[in-house]
């Protein structure tokens, strides 16, 4: 009669430590600044009037499309840049603290095209939307 | 008390206990829109530097790793993109005119507004980039030449305002098609209005911060165009 000496499992391979060497939020973070750094130096050699940062966004978005792995690899630490994108807007949002008079002497045209342009703006993509997704695929 | 105010680490302290210290409050009076905890955080610096009489050269200073992460969290955008990039796809054409659409009706309420009033040239520039989110209006609006830290209290007010009487109005209009309704927002609303349409429903969370992306994008692309005419 054998016994059974052989372990129900296998020890998992690769050691003890299933610990990653560097941690993922810090290989995201990376991958995100190196991104940043490629759209700033394609702005500087082709000369477009756009930010750096929004081109490192088109370079991961064509990027993302064909590898999944790089999602993967970025999401650590985009995902809570992005929860907490807000906090990034206490500085700037300080410093417009400071200008409140440019704010309250042009309160009346700011208050104007900044509310007016919200209603247009959110009643047309709306209705537009709303009315062009119906064209294609009628409920 | 002089060497713990002026110590590099304390406006980044301060600012971090406050954003800590108004989400909670934000949380526990059940998510009000127009208690956001930006609004609430930044209130509460600015009083903060001016009782202790900190210089706001001094506190960006201390705040610099904050202002160097925006440009990480505008690359990461790319992520709710390509998370809805299939929905997108399929309806690409309605997609695109309501993009198109959309930005031209609010540029051009933007600027007649403002040229009706007689602003001068140099607020119509600051306001241009207020519906894009906020990170990409921030470079955005350096690259236009606008009063970036008023482009971002305008780009929060529009953010507030989508969280709050967005839904409404969107009522009013008869838009229930949670796609549009999500999209209508984040076209306007970028991210503040995201969260907002988060809780309506998943398809309008996704819709929103898609549209909040790609209007990034097309504002990134038009402005700059129509800003060289008040320039």
């Amino acid at each position: 009669m054998p016994a059974n000496p052989v372990p129900e499992s296998e020890p998992p391979r690769g050691g003890a430590s299933p610990v990653p060497p560097v941690p993922a939020v810090l290989t995201g973070l990376a991958l995100l600044l190196g991104l940043q750094l490629a759209g700033t130096v394609l702005v500087d050699l082709t000369g477009l009037p756009v930010p750096g940062a929004v081109v490192g966004l088109v370079v991961l978005l064509v990027l993302g499309v064909r590898w999944r792995g790089v999602v993967a690899r970025v999401e650590p630490a985009g995902a809570p840049l992005l929860k907490h994108l807000q906090l990034l807007f206490v500085p700037p949002g300080v410093g417009a603290l400071t200008q409140v008079s440019t704010l309250v002497q042009n309160a009346g045209p700011l208050a104007l095209a900044v509310v007016g342009s919200f209603a247009a703006g959110l009643v047309v993509a709306g209705t537009v939307l709303q009315a062009a997704l119906r064209r294609r695929a009628p409920a | 008390m002089n060497a713990l105010v002026h110590a590099p680490g304390f406006g980044l302290f301060l600012t971090l206990a406050a954003y800590l210290g108004a989400s909670e409050l934000h949380r526990r009076l059940g998510r009000p829109a127009l208690l956001a905890p930006v609004l609430v955080a930044m209130v509460l610096v600015a009083l903060a530097l001016e009782l202790l009489g900190i210089g706001y050269e001094e506190y960006l200073a201390s705040v610099s790793v904050l202002t160097l992460l925006l440009g990480p969290a505008t690359v990461a955008l790319a992520l709710p993109l390509l998370r809805s990039g299939r929905a997108l796809l399929a309806d690409r054409g309605a997609v695109l005119l309501t993009l198109l659409v959309t930005g031209t009706v609010s540029v051009a309420v933007t600027v007649a507004a403002l040229e009706v009033s007689g602003a001068p040239d140099a607020l119509v520039l600051t306001t241009l980039p207020r519906s894009v989110t906020t990170p990409v209006a921030l470079t955005l609006g350096e690259t236009i030449g606008a009063a970036t830290t008023l482009a971002v209290v305008l780009t929060l007010v529009s953010g507030v305002l989508g969280a709050t009487v967005g839904p409404w109005l969107l009522d009013r209009v008869r838009v229930v098609d949670p796609r549009a309704r999500g999209f209508a927002i984040g076209m306007v609303s970028h991210g503040i209005g995201t969260s907002r349409a988060l809780a309506e429903s998943d398809t309008a969370g996704g819709w929103s911060s898609a549209a909040m992306v790609l209007n990034a994008l097309a504002m990134t692309v038009a402005l700059p165009v129509v800003a060289r005419a008040f320039s």
